[in-house]
């Protein structure tokens, strides 16, 4: 990142606190903060297993998205798209990620031929993490 | 078993150890999403969800998408509902970064995408979007400025 060839997908989240959020997933998943943006506009960036995600905070319509409009989620029950953690060891990864101040919704749960459990980010977003069995 | 490599190490779809970080969409026709991703980034189906609940995954250069319809609470999120989005009212998107922005304007759109505006510069990067059939945006930019990675 940025890519020497044809093309990288990441995941972009608004976010209240640039600094908060980068701090979060850094403490949480062992990510690596590449920048913390800047004063100028420049987003976040911190690389995470094999995805990066980047943090900004919202606004209203730029030039290249007229109608578009930025926000933090105003009703966190309400969701269209959010991250999916596939995990191999999804136990370990609640208590490690408990243990470092993850706030699940529930334990790990069997359904659909997985197991799964949501977290808050600080902003809300749920985080799915999932273990296929 | 799905694999994509970045920076030299792998990382798998079911992973046999540590994490592989995939982004969900929830859609209102799977096969829909999936084949519109396929074609339009040359991205690999790799199931195609069913009927009882199972969402479609789709291998994307170093992710995974999944897709799946919405709906409402489950007991391991009692509180959440799923839907298709609100197309101008958005939190988080898919963002891709690119290294020859024109390049990939005239290809994804040769393929049927539709962009919201031609590629324009703005804060050191040149950057334009997509919207994908469900009406979430997808970003598509290339820095002109490197000060990270």
């Amino acid at each position: 990142m940025p890519p020497c060839e044809g093309f990288t997908v990441t995941h972009f989240i608004t976010v209240a606190d640039i600094d908060r959020s980068a701090d979060f997933y850094e403490k949480l998943f062992g990510g690596r903060i590449l920048s913390r943006g800047d004063s100028k506009g420049a987003s976040g960036h911190i690389q995470i297993a094999n995805t990066w995600l980047i943090v900004n905070v919202g606004g209203g319509p730029t030039p290249n998205k007229p109608s578009v409009t930025l926000s933090v989620p105003a009703d966190p029950d309400q969701v269209s798209s959010f991250l999916n953690l596939r995990v191999a060891d999804i136990q370990a990864c609640y208590a490690l990620w408990k243990s470092r101040g993850a706030e699940f919704l529930t334990e790990p749960i069997a359904k659909y031929g997985e197991t799964r459990c949501y977290m808050r980010d600080p902003d809300g977003y749920i985080i799915e993490v999932g273990q296929s069995s | 078993m799905s694999a994509v490599q970045v920076e030299n190490k792998s990382y798998e779809m079911p992973p046999r150890e540590g994490i592989s970080i995939a982004h969900f969409l929830t859609v209102a026709d799977i096969d829909r999403s999936a084949s519109w991703y396929e074609k339009v980034f040359g991205g690999r189906i790799l199931s195609t969800g069913d009927s009882e609940g199972a969402p479609a995954y789709i291998q994307i250069a170093n992710t995974w998408l999944l897709v799946n319809v919405g709906g409402g609470p489950t007991p391991d999120k009692p509180t959440v509902t799923l839907s298709v989005p609100n197309p101008d009212n958005i939190n988080s998107f898919m963002n891709i970064r690119v290294t020859d922005i024109q390049a990939c304007y005239e290809l994804w759109k040769s393929r049927g995408a539709e962009f919201i505006t031609e590629p324009i510069p703005k804060y050191g990067e040149i950057r334009c979007y997509i919207r994908d059939p469900d009406g979430y945006i997808i970003e598509v930019g290339q820095s002109t400025d490197l000060t990270y990675g």
